[in-house]
């Protein structure tokens, strides 16, 4: 093994990074796993402190490294604060794979990996599952699956599989209903989109479902694919092209939910005249914010709301704080997982919302283990919820 | 290397889950922003034997008076941002880190002070201010990750201070926790304690008056000594909290200037610093900006020359303060650049090290020089360090000095090399005080400067507060006051190994050559068979304890001193 560790990353020129790093410590007080501990072993300037003495000595990274290794998010705050500019993001993703390479991928990992080599999607669940979302809107969807369309709905395994995560998917369908959108949705040939492979850094393994939705988008003419959830926008939007070559995606276009309700808005085919009177704080999930640079539409819509009051956090936007649920960390400690979610309810209590939202199905999930077990009155719901909500859907 | 027995009773104290003796932790929490020579590290005891985070200052004093009856060295320790040394274990022992003591305790409108935990975050604090409608009056650029303490503790200037001054001017009181675990404030420590220490500093001082100056600047009170600890690093005590003076929180506008020459930038600073008061006012050179540009940072203006000026107030103070900046600008044959160049070079003041890419390496040094000699100062390091990479910056502080902080290109996997090129640090400063300068900040390796740099009545004062509180000098050891170095074990092996095989060697060597001369006086100690090289061996182990006896006393100060020229050589060599 000795000569092959850290192979990749030196390919990549990425070893050097643990040289570049200055040590200033910039990264600590905006990652969330050090704000957990106050440990530096859990900063990102303390892990690239350690992994700067492994690649010296080409030793490969020790099990208990490697399990704190994967106590990170991947928001990406550190990257966005880094005193020299160091491209931590691609740098965490490359040493999660050297982690595998050396064999110590946790076990919800190696769990995740397998289920989405032999069920195609994360929980392991029948493909037969993956309309269950459509129970409560089963009229709107039932005769748009795998039907040819301009528009489509891709829904994630989240959204997908998870019964607490539907309501997003059926706001979303009645809006489209709402609008007297075409659409179509993939069904059973509906993948996982590969995004827990990007963040554990095997992009290979993530090769085949990229061409598989791809090919299957173009066959059903497919111009435009609307996501719920950031982390399969970003596995399209920026993995997929990276992966596959930008050709491979020419002609589709892949964006947010925020995105397309702008557009419709400034269409002129949406408009909101019923009052919404709640206050509400946004929180910008890490996958579109600090991951794709996009921070404005969400806001316009919520702003387009009669009565709706958006306060903002004290750290938005860019310096938003994480919600816990990244990286994979909700399986690989539930625990700390919460407790960063905590920490973030805690700045949205401050401004005095009753509604905490953001457009993600992840992070509604660790929002609502963190408001239970933070006890706390305010609610979570996603963006798509609101909409719905606000036109009465 | 502590035994298990010390380590248990010391996370007792701080408790398990504050405290760690892991191998990996100690490494982390034993570096500073400095990457350390190889050499270095296994010439001292660079590597603490634990870390601590306690959360009060009972523990903190508790954790001392363990330390102090059992002889572990202690460094105390904000986040590692400085880069002077101060915060690097020399002889192993236990670091303190503060950060856990992080709370916001008081804030007083009405005096207009705050009280915060040592180990709060400059960023954090400024932001909790925000909500009370305040700020402090300086921070260093290291806020996002540098702790408050740390900055009392280490000194110097940031942003805010060429309007407010440094960290010094802002500081009211301290609660400290000194070597022998006593907890005091500095603002009002206890009669006795006073009396005790200013028995000692008498020997030291001229006279009443001079002594009376010395403590009674900036109108404080006799009793006050808070000066002391400021700039201390660390080794007077453990800074537990932190009295600070806030202002209200006004507008700041952000401007930028760029020129075509650096006499130009300078005149036109001199001006600013006349007819306006800015909260901040930084420049870069020409070589700054040309690394900047390498690394894709450099802002768009129109000349490399460029200085950031941020004027702070009301919108109608801060409107005639623009005016006359426009004017100073023009005066001088400047730009006065974009707003939103403003904006992004206000933004990168927290970033002075973006450069660090093109090393990878960074070796930094720092030395106040008066403004008025800034632009000799610039031309004399470029002659000086003619061959090496490096790029200056500087800000202007209330008193008109700049800080001017120089930062050299190096590859610290190149061993040898990197290892001579430390003489650059220490030249920088040596060329700072030929133009009237003085050194920036002492830690370790600006030990040298103590004397002139805390001036002598006040090292004398924090020397006797020293002796009284620390006379085994288990605080925070051989930073500030100049004691000896006490080498790792590895270091005195070697010693004792090369001792013990270089004299039967140079005998039997010696033997060979001028035997028949040597047999007259000294026959006894010619090697010549197995028996007398056994005797030499014995020999070379004595000389070899005397060797380190001496060693181990050698004063850092000496070594730096001494060592410089043959640094510079070797650099020369192997660059
Ligand atoms: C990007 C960057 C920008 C910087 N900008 C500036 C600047 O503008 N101005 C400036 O002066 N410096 C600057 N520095 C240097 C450094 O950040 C400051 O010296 C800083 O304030 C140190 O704080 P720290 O918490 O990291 O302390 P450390 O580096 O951990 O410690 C510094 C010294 O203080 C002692 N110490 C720390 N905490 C305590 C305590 N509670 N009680 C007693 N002793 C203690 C340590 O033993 C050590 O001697 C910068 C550094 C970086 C990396
Ligand atoms: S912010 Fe960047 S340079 Fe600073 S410690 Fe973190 S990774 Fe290193």
């Amino acid at each position: 093994m000795g000569s092959k560790v850290f192979e990749k990353l030196k390919k990549d020129a990425l070893d050097a990074e643990t040289l570049i790093c200055a040590r200033c410590g910039f990264c600590t007080f905006v990652c969330p796993a050090y704000n957990d501990t106050l440990w530096d072993s859990q900063s990102p300037r303390g892990k690239l402190y350690q992994l700067r003495e492994l690649i010296k000595n080409n030793k490969p990274i020790p099990a208990d490294f490697a399990d704190r290794i994967f106590k990170c998010t991947l928001c990406g705050a550190c990257q966005e604060i880094c005193q020299t500019n160091i491209p931590l993001l691609r740098f965490w993703q490359q040493i999660r794979q050297e982690i595998n390479e050396v064999g110590h991928w946790p076990e919800v990992v190696k769990f995740l990996d397998n289920s989405i080599q032999e069920s195609k999607n994360i929980m392991d669940l029948d493909q037969e599952d993956r309309t269950l979302w459509t129970d409560m809107v089963d009229d709107i969807v039932e005769d748009k699956i795998g039907v040819p369309a301009k528009v489509a709905y891709f829904a994630g395994c989240n959204i997908s599989f998870k019964g607490t995560l539907a309501p997003i998917g059926e706001s979303t369908a009645k809006l489209f209903d709402h609008l007297g959108i075409e659409f179509t949705t993939l069904g059973e040939n509906e993948f996982c989109c590969g995004n827990p492979y990007f963040v554990a850094g095997e992009w290979d393994k993530a090769k085949e479902l990229a061409e598989h939705h791809l090919s299957e988008l173009k066959r059903l003419g497919v111009e435009m694919v609307v996501f719920n959830c950031p982390g399969c926008h970003r596995a399209f939007n920026e993995e997929y092209p990276h992966m596959l070559g930008s050709e491979s995606t020419q002609g589709i276009e892949f964006i947010p939910y925020s995105e397309f309700v702008v557009r419709m808005m400034k269409e002129g085919k949406l408009k909101f005249t019923q009052e919404y009177n709640h206050v509400v704080s946004w929180h910008d999930p890490c996958e579109l914010g600090r991951h794709q640079n996009i921070y404005n539409e969400s806001r316009e819509v919520l702003n387009a709301i009669p009565g709706l009051e958006l306060r903002e956090m004290k750290h938005t936007k860019n310096k938003a704080d994480c919600c816990g649920g990244g990286g994979l960390l909700k399986g690989t400690n539930p625990l700390m997982s919460v407790r960063i979610s905590e920490r973030r309810i805690a700045s949205a209590e401050k401004t005095g919302a009753d509604i905490l939202s953001s457009e993600c199905p992840s992070c509604m999930m660790s929002f609502n283990d963190g408001i239970e077990s933070k006890n706390s009155e305010i609610k979570f719901k996603d963006l798509a919820q609101i909409v719905a909500e606000a036109l009465g859907l | 290397m502590l035994r298990e027995k010390q380590l248990q009773a010391l996370a007792d104290i701080v408790g398990e889950d504050h405290f760690s003796a892991e191998e990996y932790m100690r490494k982390l929490y034993s570096h500073d922003v400095g990457a350390l020579p190889g050499l270095v590290d296994d010439i001292l005891k660079t590597k603490a034997d634990a870390v601590a985070q306690p959360m009060s200052s009972e523990i903190v004093s508790n954790l001392l008076k363990f330390c102090r009856k059992n002889k572990i060295p202690v460094v105390p320790r904000g986040h590692g941002t400085s880069g002077y040394g101060g915060a690097l274990p020399t002889k192993a022992g236990v670091s303190i880190e503060m950060t856990r003591m992080n709370a916001i305790y008081d804030i007083d409108h009405d005096t207009m002070t705050i009280e915060v935990g040592a180990g709060i975050i400059w960023s954090k604090l400024l932001e909790d201010l925000e909500d009370e409608g305040l700020t402090v009056r300086a921070y260093p650029s290291s806020a996002p990750s540098s702790t408050v303490g740390g900055w009392v503790a280490a000194g110097g200037t940031g942003i805010g201070s060429t309007k407010y001054g440094g960290v010094k001017e802002q500081v009211v009181d301290l609660e400290v926790v000194l070597p022998d675990g006593q907890i005091i404030r500095s603002a009002n420590p206890p009669q006795e304690f006073l009396d005790s220490i200013e028995d000692h500093d008498y020997k030291y001082l001229a006279n009443e008056d001079e002594y009376l100056w010395a403590i009674g600047k900036i109108s404080k009170d006799i009793n006050d000594i808070t000066d002391l600890f400021v700039d201390s690093n660390g080794t007077l005590g453990v800074i537990t909290k932190v009295v600070l003076r806030v202002i209200p929180l006004q507008t700041i506008r952000p401007l930028v200037a760029s020129f075509e020459r650096k006499e130009q930038m300078v005149w036109a600073m001199q001006d600013l610093m006349k007819k306006t008061k800015p909260f901040y006012l930084h420049f870069i050179t020409d070589g700054f900006f040309g690394m900047l540009k390498e690394v894709g940072m450099a802002p768009e203006s129109t000349h490399p020359w460029l200085i950031l000026c941020a004027f702070e107030g009301s919108q109608s103070s801060i409107a005639e303060e623009e005016k006359l900046f426009k004017e100073a600008i023009g005066d001088n044959f400047g730009v006065v650049e974009s707003d939103h160049l403003g904006e992004h070079e206000w933004a990168e003041r927290f970033y002075p090290m973006r450069i660090k890419r093109l090393g990878p390496s960074l070796a930094p040094s720092e030395v106040y020089v008066p403004l008025k000699n800034i632009v000799s100062f610039i031309e004399r390091c470029d002659k000086h360090f003619k061959g090496e990479s490096f790029a200056l910056e500087g800000a202007v502080t209330d008193t008109g000095e700049v800080a001017v902080l120089a930062w050299f290109l190096d590859d610290e996997r190149k061993t040898i090399s990197f290892l001579m090129g430390w003489y650059r640090s220490l030249d920088f400063i040596e060329m700072g005080l030929k133009d009237g300068g003085r050194a920036y900040s002492i830690g370790m390796w600006n030990v040298a400067h103590s004397r002139s740099f805390y001036g002598k009545q006040e090292l004398a004062r924090m020397a006797s507060i020293k002796r009284k509180t620390d006379p085994k000098r288990y605080m925070n050891p051989t930073k500030v006051f100049p004691g000896p170095l006490q080498l790792s074990f590895r270091f005195n092996l070697l010693i004792l190994i090369v001792a013990a095989i270089a004299v039967p060697v140079v005998l039997w060597i010696a033997n060979i050559l001028i035997g028949d001369l040597l047999s007259q006086y000294i026959s006894w100690l010619l090697v010549t068979d197995v028996q007398s090289a056994i005797l030499a061996f014995g020999i070379g182990l004595i000389i070899g304890v005397a060797a380190i006896e001496v060693v181990n006393w050698v004063p850092i100060t000496f070594m730096l001193t001494m060592g410089r020229p043959f640094l510079r050589l070797g650099r020369k060599i192997f660059h």
